[in-house]
């Protein structure tokens, strides 16, 4: 990745350390904030944000799983510099945050996967050396929904308000999505997007946005990297889960406070998941006043990275620049 | 390094904002005459402090007065191939300069370096690699891009591999010294041109598909005027002593694009490129 975004790592975490973490509210009890209006009467939504503080998203399986015998997981030198935490960055202040899990229904805690979902998930996790089964955030594909709205240290957020629209830009790999609030249809079913396409409304202060049309090549849910005290191979972390490209997700965004919009997002993938389910955490923190989105380079300075991580050459590969 | 002509503040970078959205003028507005929009337009700007007298833009505007470039823009022509005046080849229109003058006034030694780009695009070309286009060729290339536009913030967002510009309208300078592969841009209103400044590139992309390329010196002013509510003549100002004898101009128009319902969708050249790998070596020509 781009060198100037390991900094941005270090200002990111100093910047959480340094916002006074309001205590997060119990689930369920969003929504009692009445938030202050735009012009035009809406909720105002507008403003830089960080990702809300780490929380596990799964209940740990405690199943026993492990990689299997002689199992080439990418260890070494190369995994560990996108898996190690920045040595210079204060550590999150984990004393605030809730030990989760984010995930509220099924009562279980945990992703509810179809049995061969989870047996591709294993061999997946088993095989990150390999390009194709690599994480692909980690060959700058798209995050999709929710995991833009899960809590990475390379990822800030910025909402921008009209009559009519959301725009949410995220720091992360310079994404964005235009969210109409106009009651139009989702597009033709044939269109596919990394992000999937976004229509909203609002329900009281509660901005409700649908989320259809998704690619089939990302993992929707997932944090950046497991958290310092788990391995790579922790199957709390979301890491490894796909989808089949039916995704569709719900998102619901409502202040808790006035710094504070508690995200929620019911997932469903009928190929993939038994159920729709469900997470809810505080997901966006607003930010200090100075905060701007930084521009993040995510495959410019991925070639030799991902060449490292797999043995291909990336880096050699060349696009029609134009038609 | 050496840095541009940006006005560094340390600590003054983006400032506290709750945009707020400027809204047009009211729907009815538009079923008046000709002639009496005209003197409508001509009354608003006049009791509006700091605005000129009117021009011949008569398209949609904000309460604050400013032409509302609000909506999704494409170019059209081949200026995305080659800014200067070119001939067809397989795939590649022909395409008259736009650049005043004709050519790009380069040193000899970056005429020399030009030339050497131009030899081995297919290869060197950034663009190529599905890196960051930067300023301006991310205007000409010939995908739609979307304005939305806020009193402190006009966000550009592109179709091609999401690229994303924050023109920052609120008056806060560049900030301290980085270098970016769309450089940091600050924009205002003069008349109804928006004015975009940009510097702090990185100096690692080029102008066009034909080599034509900059320092990370590159210092660029964009100037969008709208004409009528269809289209904006986009003019661009480039000046870099690493690499031109002098700041010079290019100019073409943007149009508006008209579909009903037409979002932004992906052009994720990333994917394309690993698609690309294994497909054969070295991907496409």
């Amino acid at each position: 990745m781009n060198t100037v975004h390991v900094g941005r790592i270090a200002v990111v975490a100093m910047s959480l350390a340094a916002v006074t973490m309001t205590p997060s509210t119990a689930a369920g009890q969003g929504g009692a904030f009445e938030p202050p209006r735009t012009t035009w009467g809406d909720p105002d939504l507008s403003g830089h944000y960080l990702p809300g503080p780490y929380q596990a998203l799964e209940t740990p399986a405690n199943d026993g799983w492990a990689p299997p015998e002689g199992a080439n997981l990418g260890q070494g030198a190369a995994f560990s510099r996108f898996f190690e935490p920045d040595p210079d960055a204060p550590a999150q202040p984990r004393a605030s945050a809730p030990s989760g899990p984010m995930i509220i229904d099924p009562a279980s805690g945990r992703v509810p996967l179809q049995p061969w979902a989870t047996e591709q998930r294993n061999e997946i996790m088993a095989r990150q050396n390999q390009l194709e089964h690599l994480d692909p955030r980690v060959r700058c594909l798209p995050a999709a929904f929710p995991r833009a709205h899960l809590p990475v240290g390379y990822n800030t957020y910025q909402i921008v308000q009209g009559p009519g629209y959301v725009l949410m830009l995220y720091e992360w790999n310079h994404h964005s999505r235009y969210i109409p609030l106009d009651a139009s249809p989702h597009p033709d079913p044939a269109i596919k997007l990394g992000m999937g396409d976004s229509r909203g409304h609002w329900d009281g202060t509660t901005l409700v946005v649908d989320t259809t049309n998704f690619t089939d090549n990302t993992w929707p849910v997932g944090h950046g990297a497991p958290p310092d005290d788990a391995p790579g191979t922790a199957l709390t972390t979301g890491h490894g889960i796909f989808h089949s490209g039916q995704l569709h997700v719900v998102e619901r965004f409502t202040f808790v406070d006035a710094d504070t919009i508690q995200y929620e997002a019911t997932i469903e993938d009928p190929d993939v998941f038994t159920q729709p389910w469900t997470l809810r955490y505080n997901g966006l923190q607003r930010a200090p006043d100075d905060h701007m989105l930084f521009e993040y380079a995510c495959h410019e300075g991925n070639g030799r990275n991902l060449s490292l991580l797999t043995g291909t050459d990336v880096e050699a590969a060349r696009v029609h620049p134009i038609r | 390094m050496a840095r541009g002509t940006s006005g560094l503040t340390s600590g003054q970078a983006r400032r506290h904002a709750q945009p707020e959205r400027d809204l047009e003028l009211p729907q009815h507005a538009m079923t008046l005459t000709r002639s009496v929009k005209a003197w409508l337009a001509g009354a608003l700007l006049c009791v509006v402090p700091g605005l000129a007298h009117a021009q011949t833009y008569d398209g949609p505007r904000t309460t604050a007065g400013h032409p509302d470039l609000s909506g999704i823009w494409q170019v059209l022509g081949s200026a995305a191939w080659d800014l200067e005046a070119h001939n067809a080849q397989d795939g590649i229109p022909a395409g008259l300069s736009v650049v005043d003058g004709g050519t790009i006034p380069y040193t000899p030694a970056a005429a020399a370096r030009r030339e050497t780009n131009r030899a081995n695009r297919l290869t060197h070309d950034p663009v190529r690699k599905c890196f960051l286009p930067g300023v301006p060729r991310i205007t000409s290339l010939p995908w739609p891009f979307q304005v939305v536009q806020t009193p402190d913030l006009m966000v550009m967002s592109y179709e091609y591999a999401h690229t994303v510009r924050l023109i920052y309208t609120d008056g806060s300078p560049h900030p301290l010294p980085n270098d970016f592969w769309m450089g940091d841009s600050r924009g205002h209103w003069a008349d109804d041109t928006l004015v975009v400044d940009t510097t702090h590139f990185n100096g690692e992309t080029w102008l066009d598909a034909a080599g034509n390329f900059h320092s990370n010196e590159l210092h660029v002013v964009e100037r969008y005027t709208p004409v009528t509510e269809y289209h904006i003549d986009y003019e661009v100002t480039l000046e870099d002593p690493q690499v031109y004898t002098r700041p010079w101009t290019m100019r073409l128009p943007i149009y508006k694009r008209m579909e009903p319902g037409l979002r932004l969708l992906d052009y994720d050249c990333v994917d394309h490129l690993l698609g690309a790998l294994s497909q054969s070596e070295g991907g496409a020509q």
